[in-house]
């Protein structure tokens, strides 16, 4: 229950719009009961009811309408925020990158389970609102009359409408986690099948992959067969109430044949309105799973969390690492074992070591994605703790190995790194990666699109594009992880050259597996066993 | 392609579904029939108890009936669901396994044109977004016409001026639904078009979201969502304007026939000049309304299912069929005396607006040698490797493998023949040695480790936590970039093909653990044919005849190393 109350708050914002929804939808049920009532009652010889009736027609078609449009209205807008909070809160804790939460298990929450949630507006809390007027309107009209009879539809009333689809909701909740989990297991393998196409091909994997989905969507079936099992048995126990309900009502007509139409078409009506809650209680279950699932990814803490009191940054960017210790996990090797690094403003340094030394880490460390075991570092001559992360990014940019190009224009890429380039700044950013040539060829020039991970270029030119938007940062340190992966020797070369141009009054930590001799460097660092050491030129 | 012409397909598509699906159908429909017979009964009864009380004539045994027929109702609504759900699932199953095995069949060109984000929607939501439409809408379909007639009928028996009033009120139902319906049905395919469009940004966004982060653009990328989700909200909104209109002239004929039917009774005749046959004869009539609209009203809310599938269906029928198996020629000698690969005059544009990729190029390698492939990035050394893997065709030129056109040979042929390390190895959601088994299931766990030997991929995992067993996330998380291409190289050793493909197999890796898997791959190349593509300089120590490739051509080798 708490996840739906925590969705609920988010939707302060759009209170308005729901609570006005909420309003037509129980005219709308107004207007439909008094409809039957009055129906009644003209049977019965109330010539006053015939009158109404026309009227009510109508106005009871018009309300319903209203009441569809104002309750998805409000149901879409309410959703949209839902999903830019989700996206604000992966924001601030995946800065490091999705890690073992999977792109698609993401995505499902992002989309799927935000779905979802629209059944706790529209099925859910409008026909429950709707079965809370009804209820004691059954009650005081019957009981005006026969006082047990009232009482007696009440309680099948709430029956029907509240105590059966609760005690579904209640023992389908392992159920709504196992669909909610099912479903994103069957989207992961699919996204695994589809986005390794290359693989499955070259390996002859079609099969497998096939099975493996299919596997997955039989987990995903046994799960909802159980809910659709819970859904029917409460639908059917409280279609039994309506008609012990109307049962009751056809014996007490007896005595007061006249009250007794009236109210049998009073409590079929009644009932009715109440018949999609059946469904709303194993709804509940499934929702609040899904609920509990976009919080929980959403409220994932930041990896290292920006200080109370942020200090403002210095103008400064020199960037000192002191007796820094540091392990990805308890039962991850010890990367670094007190590494102390200087590297002073607008220098030029290279970071050597085999793979798995620590080069991408010491990265992590300085752009906050990670934070020292013991030692500290400082930027500027403060400590990166006492810094925003958002500062701090905005002062380092980082060409990781993994750096994603979107699929979008070239132009869309460069531009992430600096919204406010102009032409001659993305072209000089293009050919210092030493593409723009390429990219001047395209007929489409910066507006050529890029595919999926750039996969409308070779590797090395998309290599090349994000190196591009690296450089164009507005960063004063760039850390450049491997900048010449996958170039042929003459484009690395010439690339390297330019980069002792290009960089003026910038730092520069260039990480490698090797030097090529021409790069133009101040010092020379190999990392080794958990320490900087000075290298020879 | 027109929309026109999507709309026939879709069309058609969807009656060939209905009719393939009739048969899971079928219990649901006789259910739903058979629940508004026992409807009409428990009217009857009702009408007699209530007829037979203004009378003050006391009569349990209708009550009685109506008891009966009501828990005969409740029994039937439990295997209504229970039949309905399993309609669903047949279908599922069968749509998500063929549209799978569709998108795995057509291959890797497909991810040139559209995202694999957007291809796993088809095979998960659409599909799942298909529920309704078996579980639902094609037996509301069927009883929308049964289940109103059978009232009808009934009423017809006991008032035919009051059954023609019902009927009239009936007939203006499918009207002005199909009124609506036609407006909403176009509306919604371009709302799920819309809707792709922003699952595929999310997804791109999503996986890419360190580099937004770090950039700084968190916020604006959220904007940009806010507003995406926005036009979204507006265009569900307009496809549901008018979509609601279908239940609302369902609403209208539903208060409309209560209404002239109640004043029928009421206004003509005073219920004491009826007598109790004919006031019994008005309260069924009256009764019956509801029962009458019931089916209609289901087959309304179905409605939304509809619209739902003409989305999906949309993209189903636009699948790429499954390719007729070509007669198999048999591959002469692989097994025994190697592979050899030839090129002729081979020519491929990936875009036109790019020119060729590979501009008439041909080269031989005889079985057992190596070629090295040399040349600038964007040369066309992957596309060789493209061709070679079968992901595209030339579209010109000859590409043979001993001397078989490469493109008589069934995929699976083909996949058996080679072993692919490539630049940007997939690695998937599972431990590492689970991710190198990919590539030879029936491998025993002493083969793997021997290729992880080979690979060096042992001498970081002894430092995991779990060795082989540690569990990676999607994209290799957890491995650096050398490791994740040993990763691949393992996949290579562990297949033990014939054909080598090794496009920079060793990029990412510092230079003493490229040595060592160099030398590995030199051993695992003795014996088969071997194409490398690399610009390490390590690389061009590897034995074998040198290919430079400049703008898709061959250029007069400078030399042999």
């Amino acid at each position: 229950m708490r996840p739906l109350l925590r969705i609920l708050a988010l939707w302060r914002g759009r209170a308005l719009w729901l609570l006005f929804g909420l309003l037509v939808s129980l005219a709308a049920v107004g207007a439909g009961v008094s409809l039957m009532v009055l129906a009644g009652l003209s049977l019965a010889g109330w010539l006053g009811g015939l009158i109404a009736l026309r009227v009510l027609g109508p106005g009871r078609v018009v309300l319903r309408y209203f009441e569809r449009l104002t309750t998805h209205a409000a149901t879409f807008r309410a959703l949209t925020d839902l999903r830019v909070w989700f996206f604000r809160g992966l924001a601030r804790s995946a800065a490091g990158g999705l890690g073992f939460s999977r792109a698609g298990d993401v995505l499902t929450r992002l989309v799927a389970d935000v779905d979802t949630l629209d059944g706790l507006y529209l099925r859910i809390i409008v026909p429950l609102a709707g079965a809370l007027l009804l209820l004691p309107a059954l009650v005081v009209l019957i009981a005006s009359r026969f006082v047990a009879l009232g009482l007696g539809l009440g309680a099948l009333f709430a029956g029907g409408a509240f105590l059966l689809p609760w005690l579904a909701g209640a023992g389908a909740a392992a159920q709504g986690e196992a669909v909610t989990a099912a479903s994103s297991r069957v989207r992961i393998a699919a996204l695994d099948a589809l986005t390794g196409l290359r693989e499955v091909r070259s390996f002859g994997a079609e099969g497998r992959m096939l099975a493996r989905v299919q596997a997955c969507e039989a987990g995903l079936f046994a799960a909802q067969r159980g809910m659709a099992a819970r859904t029917a048995l409460a639908g059917a126990g409280s279609f039994l109430c309506a008609q012990l309900a109307i049962i009751a009502v056809l014996f007490a007509a007896g005595a007061d044949p006249l009250f007794g139409i009236a109210g049998l078409l009073l409590t079929v009506a009644c009932f009715e309105a109440a018949a999609t809650l059946p469904r709303a209680g194993a709804l509940t279950a499934h929702t609040s799973a899904a609920a509990r699932r976009v919080i929980e990814a959403a409220e994932q803490p930041a990896p290292v969390p920006d200080p109370p009191r942020p200090v403002p940054l210095s103008a400064g960017f020199t960037l000192r690492f002191e007796a820094v210790h540091f392990r990805w996990g308890r039962d991850r090797p010890q990367l670094f074992d007190a590494l102390t690094l200087y590297i002073p403003e607008a220098s030029r340094v290279a970071l050597l070591g085999r793979s798995g030394s620590g080069k991408s880490t010491l990265a992590a460390l300085a752009l906050k994605l990670a934070s020292p075991d013991s030692g500290r570092v400082t930027l500027g001559g403060t400590d990166l703790s006492e810094l925003p992360a958002s500062g701090v990014r905005a002062r380092i940019g980082w060409l990781a190995q993994a750096t994603h190009l979107f699929d979008d224009t070239i132009r869309n890429n460069l531009l992430l790194a600096r919204p406010d380039a102009d032409e001659a700044a993305l072209w000089a950013a293009l050919d210092a990666a030493r593409i723009g040539e390429m990219v001047r060829a395209l007929p489409e020039g910066l507006e050529s699109w890029v595919g999926e991970s750039g996969t409308r270029f070779s590797g090395g030119q998309g290599r090349r594009l994000a190196l591009a938007r690296a450089l164009l940062s507005p960063a004063s340190i760039l850390i450049l992880d491997e900048p010449c992966a996958g170039l042929d020797a003459e484009t690395e070369r010439a690339f390297l050259l330019t980069l002792n141009e290009v960089a003026a009054g910038r730092t520069i930590i260039l990480i490698s597996h090797r030097l090529t001799g021409v790069e133009r460097l101040d010092r020379i660092w190999r990392l080794s066993g958990g320490r900087a050491v000075a290298a020879a030129g | 392609m027109g929309e026109r012409d999507d709309y026939t397909t879709t069309k058609h598509w969807l009656r060939m579904e209905s009719r393939a699906a009739q048969n899971a159908c079928r219990p649901v429909f006789l259910a739903g029939l058979a629940n508004t017979a026992l409807a009409i009964g428990q009217a009857f009864c009702a009408a007699q108890a209530l007829s037979r009380a203004i009378f003050h004539i006391y009569n349990i045994s209708f009550i009685g009936g109506f008891a009966v027929l009501a828990a005969m109702r409740t029994l039937l609504g439990i295997i209504a669901e229970r039949a309905s759900f399993k309609a669903g699932v047949v279908a599922r199953r069968r749509l998500r396994s063929d549209s799978l095995a569709r998108l795995l069949s057509a291959g890797p060109s497909l991810l040139r044109a559209r995202h694999s984000g957007e291809l796993a929607m088809i095979v998960v939501d659409r599909v799942e977004a298909l529920e309704g439409y078996y579980a639902r809408y094609i037996p509301a379909a069927f009883l929308a016409g049964a289940g109103p007639l059978l009232v009808f009928l009934a009423a017809a028996f006991t008032d035919p001026a009051a059954a023609l009033m019902l009927g009239a009120a009936g007939l203006l139902v499918p009207f002005g639904m199909a009124l609506a319906g036609i407006g909403a049905a176009t509306a919604s395919g371009r709302q799920f078009i819309a809707m792709a469009r922003l699952q595929s940004r999310f997804l791109d966004r999503v996986r890419g979201i360190a580099t937004i982060v770090l950039n700084g653009r968190a916020e604006d990328e959220a904007r940009a969502l806010a507003a995406a989700a926005d036009e979204l909200r507006r265009r569900a909104m307009r496809v549901l304007r008018v979509a609601f209109l279908s239940s609302a002239a369902l609403d209208c004929a539903l208060a409309g026939a209560i209404v002239v039917i109640a004043i029928r009774y009421a206004a003509v005749l005073a219920p004491t000049e009826l007598g109790q046959a004919g006031l019994a004869r008005a309260f069924f009539v009256l009764l019956l309304v509801p029962e009458f609209f019931a089916p209609l009203r289901a087959f309304s809310a179905a409605y939304q299912d509809r619209l739902h599938a003409t989305g999906a269906a949309a993209e189903l029928a636009s699948l790429p069929p499954l390719p007729v198996p070509p007669p198999t020629l048999p591959v002469r000698t692989v097994t025994a005396n190697g592979v050899s690969v030839a090129f002729e005059n081979v020519r491929l544009i990936w875009d036109p607006s790019r020119g060729p990729a590979l501009d008439g190029l041909s080269f031989r390698v005889p079985a057992g040698e190596t070629l090295i492939l040399v040349g600038p990035s964007g040369a066309g050394k992957s596309t060789v490797f493209e061709i070679l893997l079968g992901f595209v065709r030339p579209d010109s030129g000859r590409v043979t493998i001993n001397g078989a056109d490469i493109a008589d040979l069934v995929p699976q042929a083909l996949s058996r023949l080679t072993a692919w390390i490539g630049q940007r190895p997939m690695l998937f959601a599972g431990s590492i040695r689970e991710n190198i088994r990919f590539a030879r299931p029936e491998a025993s766990d002493a083969e793997v480790e021997e290729a992880a030997q080979n690979a060096k991929v042992s001498a970081f995992a002894s430092d995991l936590p779990n060795g082989l067993d540690t569990v990676i996330g999607e994209g290799g998380y957890g491995l650096s970039g050398g490791q994740a291409q040993r990763v691949a190289i393992a996949r290579a050793f562990l297949k033990n093909a014939p054909l080598l493909l090794l496009d920079e197999p060793t990029a990412h890796l510092d230079p003493v653990t490229e040595s060592d898997v160099l030398q590995s791959l030199q051993r695992l190349a003795l014996g088969r044919t071997a194409i490398l593509a690399s610009h390490s300089a390590a690389a061009h120590a590897f034995p074998g005849r040198r290919l430079d490739i400049r703008n898709g051509q061959a250029v007069p080798a400078r030399g042999v190393a």
